[in-house]
């Protein structure tokens, strides 16, 4: 159909790529499908190695129940966040606070509930800090508008130098709140299987992923996204309130961040003020695994999540082949190729 | 209700230090084409802005059907019954066509998108372009399409009144004769339409009414029909006279500085042809027709199939390859190619020939202020000082410090992109003059245009290409059957 | 226009002759002696001149990284590398000049290379970060932010591998401990912080004196029109990022000449502090804008603020929170100050 289109349209002025159709629809197919295609293989690769010498898999193979199980139950955070922050990376956004966010709010969420608070309220209180901290930047970013590079790297100082302050004391040498008092409760969310062995927290952020597809496809706040992300001059002289749908995203992911935060404190039944960093890192490079243009305007919710899931894999897998100390390298050249292959595929 | 649609009274506009529309007072008729005309900096602009919400006027009243009119925002301006066509592309890329007429006039139930109203505005597009898919991504539309989706925008938008700003600058003569047959249609279906254009021909053929506005002054406001010719509306804009006229020069050399042999790549085929020292050639052609692709060719910004040879060397593919060779560009986007805005004049005159003004790496300043204030004087650039950022310069005093840059690289062969356009008739005539001068002292000049006058007035040969192939060469000095050379280049035989 | 320059009378003549750079280079001087003051008021014993010292000794790292990473800010773009960087030329200069094969441990055993010949080794490494943003940013086009945050993962990832997590600081030769600890004469400047001082004159004489200087400003400016006007864009770049790497890795040889040891986790967040100083001293992200002057006066406006905390017994978790607060006020205050001159 499009082809014929571009054909079409020769003789009344060249078009951008009518030389070559067929190429063309051969990139467009492979754009829309070469992350599967990676997650696949990389499922693949790792699932033909033994894992019975890593501790995390249990006995079995990569593609064993348990396996599975913890892989997913462990991915919880990074499936949360890849979602909201897909939405702000196509309104040409970003947000470098989300790691300091998640901390925060697992450290406020472990000592509300190490102070007695219940599961529910607990739960709501950790979620109003979270709309407090996108409310905070987006009033840096869209009010005051500071580049939203540096703002978020200022918030990014401020929520964990407040999570470090807050963390009443210290146990061995890392800071977190501890385990004493910490009601036994706090695993369930995270660890209790409620449904084909997965805890109640995974459903959630599924949820969360299903709601922000419907949002970024059949919602008037996805269209604008793209609109603001393709070219906000356009987006402003149609009438559309930019300041207010950028807020309106960073809000989103500070609840995303929140919504983290609580699942990374009850799996480990403890409040790390350091325990969402490096965050921004992984949701950038799942966002761009994903094919969201790095400059705004398109992109996918569901893609990114797949990229999350895709670093995941990674991160355990390489952990069967090589010492943990080969992560970093590992992180790094995944980002590297992930926005180069953005780029490539983005180019024709 | 009166005829008059708008009624504008003591319209003032102040900013610090400026005062951009000084008591200006007229009316628009219901049910017209209301050219407005004046040199850049006239204060037509500002007008616009006052009229879509996008400044606050400082003092005066504007009538809307009797009404008294305040807006404060586009949307606020289009709510009101005063919609607008921007000057600058306003699409989105990444959304499809569809999408991008309904941006900002969505149906929503609950923040969920509903299907109304599309169909009327798809319609709309189709009776101005039928060739548009509706379902394509905006991205794979040529420029010209997309104004045409933006234009099917306003259109469909139902206002009262739609302000044009320079409509046709980038859109074809096909287009723009499509474009005219809409916008008669729209006076037809009560709809005013203030048109906005520095080719004053559209004026003559388009308009009912025109207002010609000065130094932000009201000059006159009349039917077209009561003007005489192009030149009387010059006059009006200008305040004086000015002779456009081709003057054959006296002896041409014959000496070829520059030689292109079948040069192709995916805008252009197979174009060659030669230049003369001293001599000016033109290329005129539509949009897209191939002429920026053919000046970035020459220039080593794009690849190409074939040889370009410069005095006697042939080129490599590179700019500063082309700079030390003794070639020069003024590029077709002057803000965003041509000119480092954020720099001061100062900052942006020697930046093509650094060495000229420095010594072994060290920038001597002394020298550099004094080429700069040599440009200014020369080149008559208004400012009361060097230090001045260009982004607050005028258009044309803009163009004349890409000039200034691209004289001070002492270039022997200028390529000048579009070097009017949008540039008010008082700088262009002066650039014109700039442009005999140099050719006079021994440069080559080849300019690519798609203003046809501009190449009729100035240039010793004429180039004229369509979708990238050299259909024609015309020797200047005889007669130029207008018509003719408009056949050729919209793809007649 | 002639109106208008008979109607803005200038108030300050001084001020309207110098260059919107000198003017927030001026602003944050003013600011810092405002801090200066206050802290010194509040804080006992800060303007004791050991205090005063302490300020610019134990920021030199930074100031050094902030030079490249100034010039890179200029043109538009981001290194966030160097904190990896210092990490990685610190660890592989220790291990190239561990002796070889005396131990058991791993950790004590290097490539026993001669002493000159592991720091040449280490500077190499240095320069291949550079090198790979350098074609990562130019030949593909892909955004600097993204492309300096893998390699500072890349480069902190090696100096992970190479020290297993840890450190190697065993069976190394006293030469190795000499320069980062060497003073000047009997005084307690340390030859760390002339190498600075050295540096940060050389790149103010480069950012006002030279075309190279210019050219770095034309592509923040414009990097299209700077293409056009026939600066060769990505050679300026690639020259930059090279710069910076080698900065950082003088940095880290410096660094882990001082200590006598090379750490994994050394220079963690450097890259921040880089960035944050430079954006105190007022160059602007969107390039175009901003002068190694500034970054000077904005490593030591941090550093006086983190001194007051420290003097106040703050606990060291306080820095972010400053960090944050005295990143964000300055900006403002600048955007602020600059309005005002140019209305």
């Amino acid at each position: 159909m499009k082809a014929r289109n571009a054909v079409g349209t020769v003789a009344v002025n060249a078009e951008p790529g009518y030389l070559d159709p067929y190429r063309n629809r051969w990139i467009a197919i492979v754009k829309a499908s070469y992350i599967y295609i990676v997650f696949l293989l990389i499922v693949l690769v790792f699932s033909v190695v033994k894992l019975d010498q890593v501790r995390f898999f249990g006995r079995g193979h990569f593609l064993s129940p348990v396996s599975i199980v913890n892989l997913l139950r462990s991915s919880v955070p990074i499936i949360t966040l890849a979602g909201s922050f897909t939405l702000l990376m196509i309104s040409e956004h970003i947000d470098l606070s989300v790691g300091s966010a998640m901390s925060l709010s697992a450290v406020i969420y472990a000592l509300l509930v190490r102070s007695g608070v219940s599961f529910l309220p607990a739960f709501l209180i950790t979620m109003v800090l979270g709309v407090l901290c996108g409310y905070v930047n987006g009033a840096l970013v869209m009010k005051l508008r500071i580049t939203p590079v540096i703002a978020t790297l200022v918030t990014l100082n401020v929520f964990k130098g407040i999570a470090l302050l807050i963390v009443p004391n210290r146990i061995s040498a890392i800071k977190s709140t501890d385990t004493i008092k910490m009601p036994l409760w706090i695993n369930d969310y995270a660890r209790k299987a409620v449904f084909l062995r997965l805890p109640a927290a995974f459903y959630v952020a599924i949820a969360v992923v299903v709601v922000l597809v419907i949002v970024q496809r059949k919602t008037i706040l996805g269209k604008y996204t793209a609109a603001m992300g393709g070219n906000r001059t356009a987006a402003e002289l149609s009438g559309i309130n930019t300041v207010r749908i950028g807020w309106i995203l960073y809000i989103i992911v500070g609840v995303s961040a929140a919504m983290a935060g609580i699942a990374r404190a009850s799996y480990m039944s403890l409040g790390d003020p350091l325990s969402g960093d490096g965050m921004e890192l992984d949701c950038i490079i799942a966002v761009l695994l994903g094919g969201t243009n790095f400059y705004g305007g398109e992109g996918s919710v569901e893609k990114s999540v797949i990229g999350a899931l895709i670093i995941v894999c990674v991160t355990v897998g390489l952990m069967t082949v090589v010492p943990p100390f080969w992560q970093m390298v590992a992180r790094g050249s995944v980002l590297i190729f992930a926005v180069t292959l953005n780029y490539l595929l983005a180019k024709d | 209700m009166g005829d008059n649609v708008l009624e504008i009274r003591n319209l003032i506009k102040t900013f610090p230090g400026v005062t951009a529309v000084n008591d200006v007072s007229f009316d628009i008729r219901r049910n017209t084409v209301h050219c407005l005309v004046g040199e850049n900096g006239a204060g037509k602009s500002t007008l616009i802005k006052i009229l879509t919400g996008a400044e606050q006027r400082s003092y005066g009243t504007i009538r809307l059907n009797g009404d008294d009119y305040v807006a404060h925002n586009p949307k606020d301006a289009r709510d009101k019954g005063i919609s607008t066509l921007f000057q600058e592309l306003n699409v989105v890329d990444q959304l499809t066509v569809a999408e991008n007429l309904t941006l900002g006039m969505e149906v929503t139930t609950f923040g969920f998108l509903r299907n109304v109203g599309t169909e009327k505005m798809i319609d709309v597009l189709k009776n101005l372009e039928p060739s548009i898919d509706p379902r394509r991504k905006v991205s794979t539309l040529s420029v010209a399409k997309k104004q045409i989706v933006e234009i099917a925008k306003a259109v469909a938008s139902e206002s009262e009144i739609i302000i044009m700003d320079e409509p046709t600058a980038a859109i074809s003569e096909g287009e723009i004769q499509r474009l005219f047959k809409i916008i008669r249609g729209l006076r037809d279906k009560s709809v005013t339409v203030i048109y906005i254009s520095h080719r004053l021909d559209e004026i003559f053929e388009l308009g009912d009414a025109v207002t010609v506005m000065r130094d932000g002054r009201h000059i006159d406001t009349r039917p077209v029909s009561d003007i005489r010719d192009r030149s009387e509306l010059i006059r009006m804009m200008i305040g004086k006279t000015v002779f456009e006229k081709y003057e054959p020069k006296e002896n041409p050399s014959t000496e070829t500085i520059l030689k292109v042999e079948d040069v192709s790549n995916d805008k252009l085929c197979n174009v060659s042809f030669e230049l003369r020292k001293g001599e000016i050639i033109g290329f005129y052609g539509l949009v897209g027709a191939g002429k920026t692709e053919l000046a970035r060719a020459i220039y080593g910004v794009d690849r190409y199939d074939g040889s370009i040879t410069f005095k006697e060397k042939t080129l490599e593919s590179s700019p500063h390859k082309a700079i030390e060779a003794g070639i020069a560009l003024v590029p077709e986007e002057r803000r965003s190619e041509g000119l480092f805005t954020i720099l001061t004049i100062r900052g942006n005159t020697c930046v093509m020939n650094m060495d000229k003004i420095s010594r072994s790496g060290f920038v001597n300043n002394q020298s550099e202020k004094r080429v700069t204030a040599e440009y200014i004087r020369q080149l008559n650039i208004a400012t009361h000082t060097m230090e001045k950022e260009t982004a607050k310069l005028s258009g044309g005093n803009q163009q004349k410090i890409v000039f200034s840059k691209c004289l001070f690289a002492d270039a022997d062969l200028l390529l000048l992109d579009e070097p009017t356009r949008g540039i008010d008739v008082g700088a262009k005539s002066e650039i014109y003059q700039i442009i005999r001068d140099l050719a006079h002292d021994g440069k080559s000049i080849i300019i690519f245009s798609s203003e046809l006058h501009e190449i009729v007035n100035i240039c010793d040969t004429i180039y004229l290409l369509y979708e990238g192939v050299l259909k024609e060469r015309i020797e200047n000095g005889t007669v130029i059957d207008s018509e003719k050379i408009l056949h050729t280049v919209t793809g007649g035989e | 226009m002639d109106d208008m320059a008979i109607a803005v009378k200038p108030k300050n003549t001084f001020l309207r002759g110098i260059s919107n750079e000198s003017f927030i280079s001026l602003f944050m001087i003013t600011v810092l002696i405002v801090l200066y003051g206050v802290a010194g008021a509040i804080v006992p014993n800060f303007f004791l001149p050991r205090n005063v010292l302490n300020l610019v000794m134990n920021y030199w790292f930074t100031i050094i990284l902030g030079i490249g990473v100034t010039f890179i800010m200029v043109t538009g773009n981001f290194d966030l590398s160097v904190g990896g960087n210092i990490a990685m030329t610190g660890v592989l200069s220790v291990y190239f000049c561990q002796a070889a094969g005396v131990s058991q441990n791993a950790l004590a055993n290097g490539l026993g290379l001669p002493y000159g010949v592991a720091l040449a080794l280490a500077m190499v490494c240095a320069l291949a970060i550079g090198g790979i943003n350098a074609f990562f940013v130019t030949k593909l086009k892909v955004p600097s932010i993204i492309v300096t945050l893998g390699t500072m993962m890349i480069a902190r990832g090696v100096a992970q591998v190479v020290t297993q997590g840890a450190q190697r600081n065993t069976s190394l030769p006293d030469i190795f401990g000499v320069v980062g600890n060497a003073s000047v004469g009997n005084t307690p400047i340390k030859i760390s912080v002339v190498i600075m001082a050295v540096l940060v004159v050389v790149a103010f004489v480069v950012e006002r004196k030279t075309v190279f200087g210019r050219r770095t400003y034309l592509i923040g400016a414009n990097r299209e029109a700077a293409r056009l006007s026939g600066v060769k864009v990505n050679r300026h770049l690639a020259y930059l990022y090279l710069t910076s790497a080698f900065l950082a890795g003088v940095t880290g040889i410096l660094l882990a000449s001082e200590f006598k040891a090379g750490v994994s986790g050394r220079a963690t967040g450097y890259e921040f502090d880089a960035l944050v100083i430079v954006l105190l001293g007022g160059t602007s992200i969107n390039g175009g804008f901003g002068s190694v002057l500034g970054t000077v006066v904005g490593a030591l406006v941090l550093g006086v603020v983190t001194s007051a905390a420290t003097g106040l017994l703050l606990s060291p978790d306080w820095q972010f929170l400053l960090k944050g607060i005295v990143t964000f006020l300055a900006i403002l205050a600048q955007r602020y100050a600059l309005d005002r001159r140019k209305s």
